[in-house]
């Protein structure tokens, strides 16, 4: 093979293209870490930062506008986390602006979420020092879970005492569910409570053949028929 | 009074079993190997920086072994991003991560699969040519000839051929890495409905320096080696027309443990400073 002009070209192509695709990919990358644009800092104090890393991402409003760029332990209970953020995005991160760190997704990154502040407020400056809010941490989380799950078992105790009861015929429920003798009392009582009322039921309908309230009766049913056509006009 | 045997150089101490000879013969014969290569590579740096330069000839194996290479890179690269992202689709979906895919794919591409891979063909292909060009140059003592005629074969042959082998590779594997994603986003939509801009951003969203700079400089040392073994096998070989296959298959599969030993090490130090 000769060093033709053509194979030259094609070797130039070829070797431009990987260069240009090396060249995109760390611009691309690059300006996804803020380092093409212009950028301000402001810092954030700590007490646990549940593992937040330098580079992790810093949103606002669910937009990533900057990056974490550094990470330095200040105490025994401080840690001091500042943050590169994009400039374009100065104008909305008010003073009173609060950053609190979270997840991205279930499974993601952790993340540095600003809330914005109150909108009268004066814009953030650089370096500034902004409010932040302890994280609930997945061993609060935890801990919650384990009082839930004590009282849990404390009121399923509870309920397998009283199943145990009801099923020894204890108590009115234990008795009503359990004992046969209370059923039979109250089949019986229900028995006379229907003849009661069927006896009842006769001494009315003769009550109302009766002279004495016939009249009063009429007028009721007349009252109540003047109504009933009042209402259909 | 211990007595030593001596059987095709390997000593034998009394009561040493039989089978131990073709052992110790191994060991000796991988470790004389090491040395002569080692030797060969220093000769390789010592020569590298000397005029004369031959860059006609570096242009034109630059040529043969890097753009010649590209099409069958291609195609590995965007089988690679396609069947791997096929393959890793099932196994995200049990979690409902479904949209991690474009970025585990382009993590496990750039990092490692696309490196390694794209060496290994790299190897078969270049490796194996070089191996058996500087074999058979050898054979019909053309070598011996470029020598006598006052020309510097060392120069003319082995190093052009190590230093495009040493600069193509990279700019292969960057490609092979690109022609990938693209492929893996075929493979994204073969069962799903993502933009290009969004499968762009997620990959782009995902990758950090780490990520780039550490999978492409291990690559130069991926291509000095295939280059490198490809010569050092061909420029030594001898059996006659014998040797010659003999040094395009050995170039091949010493090339590819190479690139797997050379692999292991930069990992190794890549999570040093990750």
């Amino acid at each position: 093979m000769n060093n033709t002009g053509g194979n030259k070209i094609r070797l130039g192509i070829f070797v431009s293209v990987g260069a240009i695709l090396f060249i995109a990919a760390i611009y691309f990358v690059g300006q996804r870490q803020q380092l093409f644009s212009n950028t301000f800092n402001i810092s954030g104090i700590f007490k646990d930062i549940s593992g937040l890393q330098v580079g992790n991402n810093v949103r606002f409003s669910g937009i990533n506008v900057g990056v974490i760029g550094n990470i330095q332990q200040i105490t025994d209970s401080t840690v001091r986390v500042d943050m590169v953020i994009n400039e374009h995005s100065r104008k909305f991160i008010k003073k009173d602006a609060r950053a609190i760190i979270g997840t991205d997704g279930l499974m993601g990154n952790k993340i540095l979420v600003i809330s914005p502040g109150v909108s009268g407020k004066q814009v953030i400056a650089n370096n500034d020092i902004i409010e932040t809010t302890v994280p609930v941490s997945m061993d609060d989380i935890l801990l919650k879970i384990k009082v839930t799950a004590d009282n849990a078992a404390l009121i399923s105790g509870g309920l397998s005492d009283i199943v145990a009861n009801i099923h020894d015929g204890k108590g009115t429920i234990g008795k009503l569910f359990m004992d046969e003798s209370f059923a039979n009392n109250l089949d019986k009582t229900i028995v006379n409570i229907k003849q009661g009322a069927g006896g009842f039921k006769r001494n009315m309908d003769a009550a109302s053949h009766n002279f004495l309230l016939r009249g009063f009766l009429k007028k009721k049913d007349r009252k109540e028929k003047e109504k009933r056509e009042n209402e259909d006009k | 009074m211990p007595i030593d045997l001596k059987i095709s150089g390997a000593v034998l101490e009394k009561g040493s079993s039989p089978g131990v000879i073709p052992l110790l013969n191994a060991f000796k014969s991988f470790f004389a190997a090491v040395t002569q290569l080692s030797l060969f590579a220093w000769r390789f740096l010592k020569e590298v920086f000397k005029p004369r330069y031959e860059f006609s000839e570096l242009v034109k194996q630059s040529y043969l072994i890097g753009y010649k290479s590209f099409p069958l890179v291609a195609i590995t690269g965007f089988i690679m991003g396609l069947v791997l992202t096929i393959q890793s689709r099932p196994t995200l979906a049990e979690f409902g991560a479904e949209s991690w895919l474009p970025a585990m794919v382009a993590i496990s591409i750039i990092r490692e699969i696309g490196p390694v891979i794209t060496a290994l063909i790299f190897a078969g292909k270049v490796g194996s040519g070089i191996g058996a060009e500087l074999a058979s140059m050898k054979v019909t003592e053309q070598i011996d000839a470029m020598e006598v005629s006052g020309m510097n074969p060392f120069k003319y042959i082995v190093i052009t051929r190590v230093v495009a082998a040493t600069f193509m590779l990279p700019v292969l594997v960057i490609i092979a890495d690109a022609i990938a994603m693209y492929g893996s986003y075929i493979g994204v939509n073969l069962k799903g409905d993502v933009s290009f801009h969004l499968f762009f951003l997620q990959v782009i969203g995902k990758l950090s320096f780490t990520d780039i700079f550490p999978a492409t400089i291990k690559t130069f040392f991926f291509g000095f080696a295939v280059g490198l073994i490809g010569c050092y096998k061909g420029y030594n070989s001898n059996n006659g027309t014998e040797g010659v296959g003999q040094s395009a298959n050995s170039a091949v599969v010493i090339g590819s443990l190479a690139v797997f030993i050379i692999d292991m090490i930069a990992v190794q130090i890549t999570s040093f400073f990750t």
